[in-house]
Parts: structure tokens; sequence; C-alpha cells
């Protein structure tokens, strides 16, 4: 053994010392190093999905076609005008298969089926991450600049929003959020720059406060400014996480800023304290006045029930003083000219019966334990201060304080906002959608210095409205022109002339739509005229209960005069027509019975229209469109001809099924509805 | 004197049996030979083969790096997305640290140009050609000189808070004094060796030292806005 | 057996007569032909044919001038097939980059390789010149190799310098415009220079081109004039330098000045 060592060490000495044998044995050892690179290059990971895909798939049915449609090596989608070069498929081979599309194991499985061809625009415009890439970090969660990390797939929607800014059907999440930043008034602080130029407007209208000391209360003020939310559990206004003394002080600012204005004193009836003489008159006229279709109260349950239009009144009683409320409800417009509410043509009496029911909704708890002391001139300087540096004014009109620009940060590209720029806080996900929803869910936990007020909203808003913040990208700005779908323009239109007026004071866009503008609460009135019977227009709109009884938003009774239903129902059938056709080129009356039998054989069977419309109530169960037991006295002719013809073209997205019918067939249709004028039970004339 | 050539030289017949090396010095040429007939080798292949197995020790080492380490790569460059801190190569970091310090004509132009520029004339100012021990001669002059520019040199550095640059220097100076308190003859290997180092030797380390510290503290000790970081706590 | 088979059959190649018209040095392994192999061959020939036995120590130098020529050498070759993948503008430059990285076969290896052979030889180079200082190797009649020297050391920092910039990425690009502003602090011209440097008063695509041109010729073509120049110096300057006080094989200064005197 001894000499075996020695003799290994002196051989070993020999090739130290000699350096042409050195020379050798580390050649040796060189080589031997360099050939770890191209054996590194065959162990690499894409390489190894590859060859698990093929084992993969070996023992499917399909395997042949699969092996076929599989090719080795790096496989790119390379897009130059959209600087797109992925090179995911390497890696997910099968993701163009159809038949993988229920593989659990990643990265095989198929894409599921989307509006767009895979190869059209590559992965990484929706998906994020990094296309060139091929390792699965680096392809995945690499976060250097310029680089993005993939997008969790519920915010996927978001990417839809780069091209498309107008709602689409398949992207709830993100139409959702959009209306939120608008709804919610974040775009009155954070300005938001569409790629077609355009800023994101806000959809909400806080009120002027102008005449806030009219309307409330000090102390309810107070209270509001704490908690919002403990006044109404929908409330917009977010909570600013005032001190008392702060909210103090802006509460005695307001009070102090506030001009009195002479219509809220004089309006104050007399008789407005006495009881009315059925209790529940004043719930009948609210039900009747269809004040729900637009504003929330909280039954008894805890539900809310309502529409999120106007404000939640389940405790207006608490808020609002009895002389300003009625002002209010007599002529809204007076106290705030921006307001969607709509002038009722309530009577005195019902003005204060319905006041009476109001100032009975109240939350004695919400003010109870509020006591103010007058102000000081300090305190009020240092309201205003605050209101200044809250930036109170980017949403509400204050007299005395202008609106502030650029209030909160531009948030036109947020969506591509590099994570290096972003200040985490401890224990967070390094990732810009949970940076986002965590600055939307405490914006204050990022910073006690931060003026962002903190939202009374839901997981599912939070998540909504960072998918909608998501899809503000750089991306959006640099794609070619051609593939933007911009949003349907923002439209001005107002009528005009005498019915202008009218349609003003009664604030028919806030529900309608017309021309482009308006709500969408109810029916698009832009080609009214071509599409109803005049006579059915004038008296529904002195008693629209008969249209669609069933509907709890429905349109409310304003209490119109005959002559302001004439006005309107004149202007409405000249100016509201289609251009497409001509309204009075089909008769309403006069069809022969063959053609009408023709026409209910074809709605009974061929077409069995049946399955979504009534048209005999006592037979038909079709609930999902429009009973038409009476449209023969609603619409005209032409319009129904027309619109049996091609649904989408005179009503967007409604769902009527276009059958491509032929002109003999839509005729025969059209008289057989046209027979329909209601009342018999029979649903036709023979 | 104005002769082309001063010598004839011619080879014999037999110069393939026996080699001499021959040696003509004339006016114009006057190679200093230092040593002289010591043991040489031939370059070819003794020497060359030993450069090359140590340029290949050398490529096994790289080789090994570059298998296993990657090249750093940042995203792509932002001209509006700074980084902090923005860093230079690390071997510029000891000029990045002084120009936290001073003000960029300073730091940026005047220091390194004087480096460069000294460097360069490094030759040409070697007085000490036998570079004998700096505290040898003229004991108290040279020691009051040293002593004299180190503390003003520190003194400057303090007043300007670069105590990175300051912590060196007055090593250096504390090893000059030892120096200075040392005989060449000293039991001690490390006075020894310090009583008999020259002044440019002197100078030399100073600046070696500097620049180790500089870009050791640049490279690993830096952080946002230029401020200290301990580079083992993050 | 196998040795000597290899030996006699390049002992054959060697006789060929291609091979004799090429290297001109004879064949046999005799002392001339070993000097001629130096002398005969354009690149050889800036090294001396013989050097001292003590300098081939390992002590003696380190091999820190050979292994910053090592390199050099790989420097060169890696960046001449790196040139091959590489497109000097913005922002194809970095896609490059990246492609080299992801899809080039050994692409990162090569890049790897490149990177860190760049930062060993800033080292080598400045360890190279203390080391030579240290040794006293700069005194006469070396004064203007070191001064090749110091030109080489700062090339071999141009040319780092220029290649840092060329992956365009977020570190290149801050380093480089960390550094070119401090040429505009020079007085009255820093900014014309910072002009000529980056062509433009930004680090942009003309700078890439102007450093990409800059790292793949003009340097490298300067380095490798002054790296002849360093080392053919180092033979004419009486080669490897030997303190005349460090312990050598019996002969002292005197006793050469002697031996010069009595030829």
């Amino acid at each position: 053994m001894q000499t075996k060592k020695t003799g290994f060490l002196s051989s070993l000495k020999a090739i130290v010392c000699d350096p042409f044998t050195m020379f050798g044995v580390v050649s040796a050892i060189l080589l031997l190093l360099l050939t770890v690179a191209p054996a590194k290059d065959y162990l690499s990971e894409w390489r190894g999905y590859q060859r698990q895909y093929l084992t993969f798939i070996q023992n499917r049915g399909d395997a042949v076609t699969l092996r076929r449609h599989f090719q080795g090596g790096i496989n790119q989608i390379w897009i130059p005008q959209l600087d797109v070069v992925d090179r995911c498929q390497t890696c997910h081979v099968g993701v163009g298969e159809a038949s993988l599309a229920d593989v659990k194991q990643q990265p095989f499985r198929a894409h599921p089926p989307i509006p767009h061809k895979l190869t059209e625009f590559g992965c990484v415009i929706c998906h994020r991450g990094q296309g060139a890439a091929t390792t699965v970090n680096q392809a995945h969660h690499s976060d250097m600049t310029g680089e993005e990390p993939i997008l969790p797939a519920r915010y996927i929607e978001s990417s839809c929003g780069q091209c498309h800014h107008e709602p689409l059907e398949g992207t709830p999440k993100l139409n959702q959020g959009r209306t939120l930043l608008s709804r919610y008034g974040c775009v009155n602080c954070h300005t938001i720059t569409l790629p077609d130029g355009s800023t994101m407007q806000a959809t909400d209208f806080p009120p002027p406060l102008t005449h806030i000391a009219d309307k409330t209360t000090r102390e309810w003020i107070y209270a509001w400014l704490k908690d919002p939310a403990a006044y109404s559990s929908t409330a917009t206004m977010p909570n600013f996480m005032l001190s008392d003394s702060d909210a103090s002080d802006i509460s005695a600012f307001l009070m102090a800023d506030s001009t009195p204005d002479p219509a809220d004193r004089i309006s104050s009836p007399a008789a407005s304290k006495t009881p009315p003489a059925d209790p529940t008159a004043g719930a009948s006229l609210y039900g009747e006045s269809f004040c729900a279709s637009c504003h929330a109260t909280q039954n008894e349950a805890g539900n809310l029930v309502g529409g999120t239009l106007g404000p939640e009144l389940t405790n207006v009683g608490t808020k609002v003083k009895p002389a300003w409320l009625l002002a209010w409800m007599r002529d809204p417009k007076h106290y705030d000219p921006a307001t969607r509410m709509p002038q009722y043509r309530w009577t005195d009496a019902q003005l204060n019966l319905l006041a009476a029911f109001l100032e009975n909704k109240t939350d004695p708890d919400f003010v109870a334990n509020v006591h103010l002391q007058p102000a000081t001139k300090q305190q009020i300087a240092h309201g205003k201060e605050l209101v200044m540096e809250n930036g109170c004014a980017s949403c509400h009109e204050i007299p005395g304080v202008p609106k502030p620009e650029n209030f909160g940060p531009n948030l036109s590209r947020v969506g591509s906002k590099p994570l290096v720029q972003l200040i985490f806080l401890p224990g967070m996900e390094h990732s810009l959608p949970a940076y986002l929803s965590g600055k939307i869910r405490q914006p204050r936990a990022f910073g006690a210095s931060l003026r962002m007020p903190k939202f009374n909203l839901s997981s599912a808003q939070v998540e909504a409205a960072t998918t909608a913040l998501l899809s503000l990208t750089d991306r959006s700005f640099s794609l070619p022109a051609n593939l933007q779908v911009p949003s349907t323009p923002q439209s001005h239109y107002e009528p005009a002339g005498q019915a202008g007026q009218l349609m003003s004071s009664l604030n028919c866009l806030s529900c309608h739509s017309i021309n482009g503008h308006g709500g969408t609460m109810a029916p698009d009135l832009s080609w009214e005229g071509s599409s109803v019977q005049r006579t059915w227009l004038e008296s529904f709109l002195k008693n629209p209960n008969t249209l669609r009884p069933t509907l709890i938003r429905r349109m409310p009774k304003f209490n119109l005069t005959d002559a302001e239903s004439t006005v309107l129902t004149d202007y409405i059938m000249t100016a509201y027509q289609t251009p497409s056709f001509v309204r009075d080129e089909m008769p309403l009356t006069g069809y022969s019975p063959a053609l009408i039998e023709k026409g209910r054989e074809l709605f009974y069977s061929r077409y069995a229209c049946q399955s979504c419309h009534m048209v005999n109530p006592n037979v038909d169960k079709g609930y999902i469109g429009p009973t038409l037991t009476d449209v023969g006295a609603r619409l005209n002719a032409a319009w129904i001809f027309h619109y049996l013809k091609d649904p989408q073209a005179l009503r967007p997205g409604t769902i009527e099924p276009n059958q491509h019918l032929s002109d003999d067939d839509a005729n025969a249709l059209t008289a057989f509805l046209m027979a329909q004028k209601g009342g018999a039970g029979q649903g036709a004339k023979q | 004197m104005n002769s082309p050539k001063d010598f004839t030289a011619s080879v014999g017949a037999d110069m393939r049996v026996t080699q001499k090396r021959v040696l003509f010095v004339t006016r114009r040429t006057s190679p200093q030979v230092k040593s002289f007939d010591e043991e040489r080798v031939q370059a070819f292949p003794e020497a060359l083969i030993r450069a090359l197995l140590a340029i290949e020790c050398l490529f096994i080492v790289l080789v090994f790096l570059s298998l296993f380490f990657n090249a750093p790569l940042e995203g792509i460059a932002n001209p509006t997305n700074t980084p902090n801190p923005a860093k230079a190569p690390w071997y510029f970091l000891g000029l990045q640290e002084m120009l936290h310090y001073f003000p960029p004509v300073v730091a940026g132009i005047i220091i390194p140009g004087l480096l460069v520029t000294a460097l360069f004339v490094i030759p040409y100012f070697d007085i000490n050609v036998e570079a004998e021990g700096f505290f040898l001669r003229n004991y108290q002059r040279r020691l009051t000189l040293s002593m004299g520019i180190s503390g003003a040199l520190s003194l400057f550095l303090w007043f300007f808070d670069v105590y990175v640059a300051l912590v060196p220097t007055l090593i250096i100076a504390g090893l000059m004094l030892l120096a200075a308190l040392s005989s060449t003859d000293s039991p001690n290997r490390l006075r020894r060796y310090l009583a008999s180092r020259p002044i440019s030797w002197w100078i030399m380390t100073w600046f070696l030292f500097e620049l180790i510290v500089l870009t050791t503290v640049g490279t690993f000790f830096r952080g946002p806005g230029w401020s200290w970081v301990w580079p083992w706590r993050s | 057996m196998m040795p000597s088979t290899i030996e006699t059959y390049f002992n054959k190649i060697e006789r060929t007569r291609v091979w004799r018209s090429i290297f001109r040095s004879g064949t046999g392994n005799s002392t001339l032909r070993n000097a001629l192999a130096i002398q005969q061959n354009v690149f050889l020939h800036l090294f001396p044919t013989k050097i001292r036995k003590r300098m081939l120590d390992l002590g003696a130098t380190w091999y820190l001038g050979t292994l910053t020529l090592g390199t050099f050498i790989v420097l060169v070759v890696t960046g001449i097939l790196l040139m091959l993948y590489y497109h000097p503008s913005v922002p194809q430059a970095y896609t490059d980059v990246k492609d080299l990285r992801f899809v080039v076969s050994s692409g990162l290896f090569l890049r790897n390789l490149h990177r860190w052979s760049a930062h060993t030889m800033v080292f080598l180079a400045f360890a190279h010149l203390f080391r030579v200082f240290y040794r006293g190797a700069y005194r006469a009649p070396r004064e203007f190799n070191w001064v090749v020297g110091v030109l080489l050391l700062l090339i071999t920092l141009l040319l780092s310098y220029t290649g840092y910039l060329l992956p365009w990425d977020q570190l290149a690009f801050w380093a480089i415009t960390v550094g070119t502003n401090i040429s505009s602090a020079i007085p009255f011209i820093g900014a014309k220079i910072r002009f000529l440097l980056l062509g433009g008063n930004l680090v942009n695509a003309n700078a890439l081109l102007r450093f990409y041109v800059l790292h793949c010729a003009i340097l490298p073509i300067s380095a490798v004039l002054f790296l002849a120049v360093h080392m053919w110096r180092v033979r004419k300057d009486g080669g490897l330098y030997v303190r005349a006080s460090e312990p050598s094989a019996g002969s002292t200064h005197q006793h050469a000045s002697e031996e010069l005197k009595k030829q």
C-alpha cells in the first residue's frame, strides 16, 4: 500500500513538474469542461418539456395526429408590427390542440376558445410575461424594467381593454371596473387619458355644497365625514379617515361657507307636520312614483331594494331638513342644475305626503352622539385648509375652494407601472395587481401622509376596479391604430326647444339614451318615433304603467298635463326617426285574414316565437321577450317588418335572433302582429 | 564616429556546430545587462508551454465561471426610469465614490487626470534608483515632511467628511510612523521590511489601499441615494 | 507505444514540403531550431529566444502579463462570435442579447465568457501594473514600456467601458449615463467632449453605434498594436526584469560589467 501511494504521489509530481505532461492533462480537463456547454443546452428546460410532451401524448388515442403536429425546437409567434416575439409554444406545445382542452397537466393544456386566433396577437399581449424567454422563471416571473410577470387569470379581462374601449359582452369584470372608476369619482382626482386622446369622465354627480346649510345639519356632516358607510352602505363618498377634530373643523367650515338659498325657505308649507289621514298613503305614492327605480332603501330584512342612480334613502330623514326636502322634490334642478332627478309634477298634498314618508326614515343613532361646540374662527380656517388638503373640491362644488388640478397621480398608464417604482407593504405579494388592489382596499396603509381616501368597495368591486386599471397599459397607446376599438364617442346631445326644456326638467336622459347620450336603465329612444304609434305614445306618457307592468323598475308617472304630453309626443314622433325606412310605408290595419293566418302559423310553428313572447296569455308561456298581446296598437307596421328582418340593425345588442326572414314571411308575421290590438283573449282577429 | 559601422561581423561556416552568443556594444545602442551568465532556457518551447499552460488554467477558471454564473442582464434601457443607485462598472466605483464627496470637476476630472499623469511619469521621476528605505537618510526632515503631508491630507479628508478615504490614509501614516521608529536591523520582520521601504513604495501603497477601499465601498456598501448599506443585511 | 507513434507521425508531417514551407525553423529539438522557431515566426519573434530560467517560476511574475494577454485572446474570439448575433441598434441590441440568452445554442455561455473575461482582464491589468511597480520593473531602460503599459491599461478600461453599453439594458444605460456625465464637468469643453463621445446629447442609438465601433474596431486594433510594442519592448529592454538585489545564480551586477569590459 505504502509503495503504491508514494508511486502515485511521485507520478503526480512528475505530471505537475513536467509542463508538457501537465499541458496534456490541463487540456483534457478544459475539453471536458467545454463539453458542459452543449450539454447544458441539450438539457435545457424547454427541451425537457418537449420530451415530457412526447411521452405524455404517447398513450393517447390521438397520438398520431398530435405527433404529426408536433415540431421540435423553439416555436415562436413573430409579429414584427406588434413587437411580438412569443416563444411560449416552445413549452406550451399543445396550446393549439383542441383535443387537449381538458388536460390537467400544464404546460400542455389547449388554450380555451377566444374570439381571436392565437397567432393573431401572440400570447404576451394578453397574458403579459416575457415572450422571448425560454425558461419558466424568466418567462413567467421576470419583473425587470420593461418586463412584466404573468397576469393572474382573474385579471385577464384587463387585456381585452387594451384595444376594446367599449364594454364587451365577454368582459363583465372589466366593464364593471370601468364603471366603478367613473362612478366612484376616481377620475375626479386621477386623470385617465385614453389612447384616443379623450379622458375618462366621471359619471357620479356629487352634490354641490353651496347651500349645504339649508339641506342638512353640521352634526350630520360631521358623522357623515367620519364614516359615510355608517349612514348608507351604498355611499360612494369615501372615508377620509379624519380625526374627530378634523371632521368637526371641516363641518364647521362647510356650514360657515354655505350661503342660504331663498327658495329653500319659502317652500315650507305649514301643513307638513300634520300626519296624513292614511298612514300607508306615503308609501303608496313612493311606490307609484317608482322612486325605487333610482333610489334604494333597506327593507326589514336588511336587504337593499331599489336602483343605484340616486342616493340611498334608508335614513334620509336623519340627513335632510324638511323644508329643503320639499323644495327639492318640487324642483330638484333649482338646487342642483346637474341632478339626474326628474321634476315630478306632484301637488302640494302629494309633496307633503312624500316628505312626511321620507322624514320618517331615520336612524337616530347616527347623529345621537355627535355634540359639537360652536366653531371658532381658527377652526373654520383650519377646516378650509383641510378641505383643500383632502381635495374635497375635486368632486364637490365648494364656494371659495377651486377645483384642484391633477390632484392625484395620472393613471393613464398605471397598468404598465414598473414594479421597481412601487413600494410594497411588508408581506405583500410583489405584483402590480396586488399593489393596485391593496392601494384601493387600504390606501392609507401605504403611508399616513397619503391623501387617497378609503372607498367602500366589496372584494369583487376591488378586483373589477383593479382589472380596469390594469387595462391602462403602455401597449394600449402603442398598438397600431387599426387595432383600436374606440368607445362610442361621448355625445352631448340635448333635445331642443319647448320639448327639450320639458325633457330636461323630466331628466329623460337619466334613464333613456337618445342619439348616444343618456342612461342605460331604459330603452334607447333615438328611433322611438319610427317605432311606436302616436296615440299609444301620448297615452303612455300620461300613464306609463301600461307597458311591462311586471317590471320593478319602470317608467314613473310624472303627472304630465295634456299639453305637456302632446308637446312631447309631437317632438318624439317627428325628431326620433330612423333613417333606414319610412315609418308610414306600411298600413296599420287592413291586412287580409289569409295573410294574418299565415303569419300565425309562422309565429307558432315555423319560428316558434311563443317560446319567448306571449300573444295569447292563456296559452303562450314565453316570458323572455316583451308581451305582444297589444303590439298592434303600440308599434308601427313598418318597424315590426324591418325589425323582424334584422333586429340588431334597429336595436343593437338585442337578443332577438335574426332569422333571416324572407320578405313574404316578414310581411305575414307583421300582419299577424299588427292584428294583436289587445283586449280579446283570442288575441287575433279572425 | 562618423563611419556607418564601428565593426564588421561575420559568421563562420561551422555555425551550426557550435553556437556562441556575441554581443556588440556600439555607441548608438546600450543594452543594460543587469545580470549575466545566469542559467537561461529556450523560450521555445520551455517558456511558451508554460505561458500556454497558464492561459489554459485561467481559461478553465473562466469557463467554469461562465457555465455556472450568468452575466447580469437587467431590463431594457429606459431613460425615464432611473435605477437607484445607478452605478458605474466596478472599476470606476472608486471614482464614483469620490464624486459623492467632491464636485465633479475635482472628483471626475482633476483626481483621475492627476492619477493617470502620475502613472505615466512614474519611471521618469524615480530618483531613488537604489530604492533605499525612506527614513534611512535625513531622518528628521523626512519624518516631519511625511507626517506633515499625511496630517494635512487627513485634515482635508476629514474636513470633507471623506471618512472612507481617511481611514486608509491614517493607517498608512501609522505604518510610516512605525517605519520611522524601526531600523533595518530590527528583530521584527515587519518592522525590518517597513524600514527599508522607499518613498515611492509608500505613495503607491497608499494609492493601492485607497483604490481597494473605495472600490469595495462603492461596490458593496452603497445603496439607494448612495447611502451606506451593509451588504449582509439585505 | 502510443506517444511514440504520435511522435513519429508528427515528425513525418514536419518533414513534408508544405510544413517546411510554412515553418522554416527546421526539424528536431536542437537549440538552434528552438531559437529559429521564435525568430522565424512573425508573432513569436516579439518574444526573446531565451529567457532566464528563474523567470519561469510562478513566484517571479505570477504570469500576470501572460494571463492578461490570455484574457484578451479569449475576449477577441468570443467577441467575434458575439458580433455574429448582435445589431448595434435600439432596441434590437437588447433583444439580440435576450436571444443569445434564450435561443442561441450556448449563446448564454458565450456571453458569460466574454463578460467574465472582460472583468478578469481589467483586474489582471491592474494587478500586472502594481506587480511591475512593486518589483521596480519600470526603471530604466524600461520607462517607455511602462508608459505603453499604462496606455494599455487605459485601453483596457475603455474597452470594458464601451462594451458595457452594448447590451442596452438598464445597467448599461445608467452606467454610461453616469460615466459620461462626469466628462461634462470638464471646464469649457466638457459638454463638447460628451457630445463627441455620445454622438449626441443623450445616451441613445447614436451613442450605441459609436460605442460599438469603438469597442469592436478602434480600441481592439489599438490594443493589438500596443500589445505588440509592449511585448517587443520586453525583449528589447533586456527581457523580463530581474532585480539586482535578488539572489541569482552566481552572477552580480559587477560581474556583468566586468564581463562586458573583458569583451
